[in-house]
């Protein structure tokens, strides 16, 4: 009995490695596949938005960044050592943008907010790890999707944002997870799609500092601002 | 019983077969094994001083410091003590007459393979606060018992410490033929109000120069392979975020993948070659590289999860990342052109942020406790050893190898705020790199110049 329980194990091993095997090989396929249909589809180097008033054209947009082999500035030893000059530090340091960007952002931030401050859109809150909309959530977002029904002008932002806990990376995907399911959410209840936008702050615009589970639950949140300007 | 043993034995041929097939097949000579030996045997050096010569009061005491962290940081070096074993260092004055001559003998009959000593003073007797600072180190092997050689330095006051450094590097230079990391540098996020801006200061935390000051979020900065570019997540363009690149000597900064959605996470590849990194512009967050010649987008992922966090093997061929196509995140290897997918990860339900050490032998990650706490973690990319690197409080995130591979920096929130600290690649000497500031985050350490 004992023997035929590892012969059992052994096929399943195996097979389970050959079928862990075809699939990576099939996957490969899929994407090697699509990666060409993609390729030049998108182009890397699209001109840059015209608020970056620091931008340059796209033909000098990727310089040549291959490390030159070199023993990196060291001379080695000397019996008679001569005089080397030590440089000064050469980054640049960056002077506050005091144009139009930066500025512009928090003004239109502010704006968001008073904005927000007259609608009483509600923010949704998430679940650790989660991006599902919570029976709370659903009773907020149909007042919010009243509240859109009811001026049919405006645009919505959707923020989504997550606790201090995890990468930043992963944080950002959850986040933009969460923003999504709001957006989706919305639409569902008769938003049109392109009244509304999505974007990620994952774990880095916290509404509260602490380590606590209560603060965590604040931050993980699908937060709704008005578009101003454009 | 017998045959259960052979059964089982059989089982392991067929499983490994199949596994060294896999690593054949995505030609995996990353792997170069026993790079970094815990038993490596450290050089035993001794600083005998670098003596004040003319300069002002702090000129030689902090030379002499800033030696003796870069030469106990390097690992290659064990810094004796020489007071500590009985040696006069008073007697170990410049040059190799009388008393000098005997205490050179006695230390390295301590066991004290290298003796350095120094001094320092301004270049030109001068009473001008700015006045050039010179530096000469010299270095006794008592092997040869001989001075094998020396350096010598000049420059303004504010490069003191990279005279250090230059040295220190020298030193590592001449004992491993490798370059040394004192002249590294970590570039990192930090909080600015509500903005996050990025910085770069030196690997051991001094001479912070902010890059950018856009009041906007600036996010996970990765080093070009020579050093000169970062490039970065931008939140500057308001309808998508893009990367962008940063020249740090003149602080030009552009943009270089603007698709639309969330475009984070970018690496680009030990030759330059390609950018790679995730965005969210066709749906889900996926991989794709950016071959920086043509300008050509590939997409390597093709899935309903999260696909993030691409980083390169020292040889280029493969990249690892972070995917939660299996429910939570998870870390995978593929071949740099999106095929050969496997997993890696499989203790705990959360693996993110996957770095590849510069020699290939180790992976390190963000790994998820059984008691929820975030740490760091490594594993071999055949998955064989694994090691929880870091623990107690904290949220720990980012790591990022220094050059030589024996450290990793990374933020953590083990002191309340989230700042940056330095580790061994073994688990020891945690060093605490940040103090301004209420965040800081996103640590990475730049290749060797």
């Amino acid at each position: 009995m004992r023997k035929m329980l590892w012969v059992y194990g052994l096929a399943l091993v195996i097979s389970s490695s050959v079928v862990g095997l075809s699939g990576c090989s099939k996957t490969a396929v899929q994407s090697g596949g699509e990666g060409q249909g993609t390729q030049g589809a998108a182009t890397g180097a699209t001109p840059t938005s015209p608020s970056s008033d620091r931008s340059t054209s796209s033909a000098d947009s990727f310089p040549d960044t291959t490390m030159q082999a070199s023993s990196g500035g060291l001379r080695g030893l000397d019996k008679n050592p001569s005089e080397e000059r030590v440089a000064g530090n050469s980054t640049m340091v960056a002077k506050a943008e005091s144009s139009s960007s930066s500025a512009q952002q928090a003004v239109d931030t502010r704006a968001e907010q008073e904005a927000l401050a007259a609608t009483g859109l509600r923010d949704v809150l998430f679940g650790y790890d989660s991006w599902t909309i919570s029976e709370d959530a659903r009773q907020a977002l149909i007042r919010n999707a009243d509240w859109m029904k009811s001026n049919a002008r405006a645009k919505v932002k959707v923020e989504g944002h997550c606790d201090e806990r995890g990468t930043t990376a992963y944080n950002l995907v959850l986040g933009e997870k969460r923003a999504k399911a709001v957006r989706n959410y919305l639409v569902e209840l008769g938003i049109s799609a392109n009244r509304l936008s999505v974007v990620s702050f994952g774990k880095e615009q916290p509404i509260c500092t602490e380590h606590t589970d209560s603060c965590y639950q604040r931050n993980r949140r699908g937060h709704l601002a008005v578009k101003t300007g454009k | 019983m017998t045959q259960i043993k052979w059964v089982s034995a059989l089982g392991c041929v067929l499983v490994c077969a199949v596994g060294a097939f896999g690593i054949l097949e995505s030609g995996a000579a990353d792997v170069f094994l026993e790079a970094t030996r815990p038993d490596f045997q450290k050089i035993s050096l001794g600083v005998v001083g670098i003596k004040n010569a003319g300069g002002p009061d702090w000129l030689g005491g902090r030379i002499e410091e800033v030696l003796k962290r870069d030469v106990k940081r390097s690992l290659v070096f064990d810094l004796i003590d020489l007071p500590g074993i009985g040696i006069k260092v008073q007697d170990l004055d410049v040059g190799l007459q009388g008393g000098a001559k005997a205490a050179l003998k006695q230390a390295a009959e301590s066991g004290v393979s290298v003796l350095v000593w120094g001094k320092a003073g301004l270049k030109e007797s001068s009473k001008d606060a700015d006045a050039d600072v010179s530096m000469e180190g010299f270095v006794y092997d008592s092997g040869s018992d001989e001075v094998i050689g020396g350096k010598r330095y000049a420059g303004s006051p504010s490069v003191v410490r990279m005279m250090a450094h230059r040295f220190a590097d020298e030193l590592v230079f001449r004992y491993t033929g490798e370059p040394g990391i004192a002249r590294t540098k970590i570039a990192y996020v930090a909080e600015q109000g509500t903005a996050r801006e990025l910085f770069v200061m030196d690997y051991d935390g001094y001479d912070v120069r902010q890059l950018t000051a856009d009041g906007s979020l600036n996010l996970m900065p990765r080093w070009s392979p020579d050093r000169r570019f970062l490039v970065f997540t931008s939140y500057r363009n308001r309808n998508s975020q893009d990367i962008d690149m940063i020249e740090l000597a003149t602080g030009k900064r552009w943009t270089v993948v603007s698709l639309g959605g969330l475009s984070i996470t970018p690496s680009l590849s030990p030759d330059g070659n390609f950018l790679a990194f995730a965005s969210s512009y066709e749906g889900n967050s996926e991989l794709y590289r950016l071959d920086t010649r043509t300008k050509a987008v590939q997409r390597l992922t093709t899935n309903a999860a999260g696909d993030l966090s691409p980083s390169w093997s020292p040889t280029g061929r493969e990249l690892v990342f972070t995917s939660d196509r299996g429910g939570g995140p998870q870390i995978f290897l593929m071949s740099a052109d999106g095929s050969n997918v496997r997993r890696l990860t499989f203790d705990g339900d959360y693996n993110a942020a996957p770095v590849w050490s510069p020699r290939g032998n180790w992976i390190a990650y963000v790994c998820r406790t059984p008691r929820k706490e975030y740490k760091l973690c490594l594993i071999t990319p055949d998955g064989q050893k694994r090691v929880q690197l870091t623990t107690g409080p904290g949220v720990d995130d980012s790591p990022s190898w220094s050059p030589d591979g024996r450290h990793l920096a990374y933020s953590s929130t083990a002191d309340g705020k989230s700042q940056i600290y330095m580790i061994n690649a073994d688990g020891k000497d945690i060093e605490r790199l940040t103090f301004v500031g209420t965040h800081n985050s996103a640590p990475s350490w730049s290749p060797a110049s």
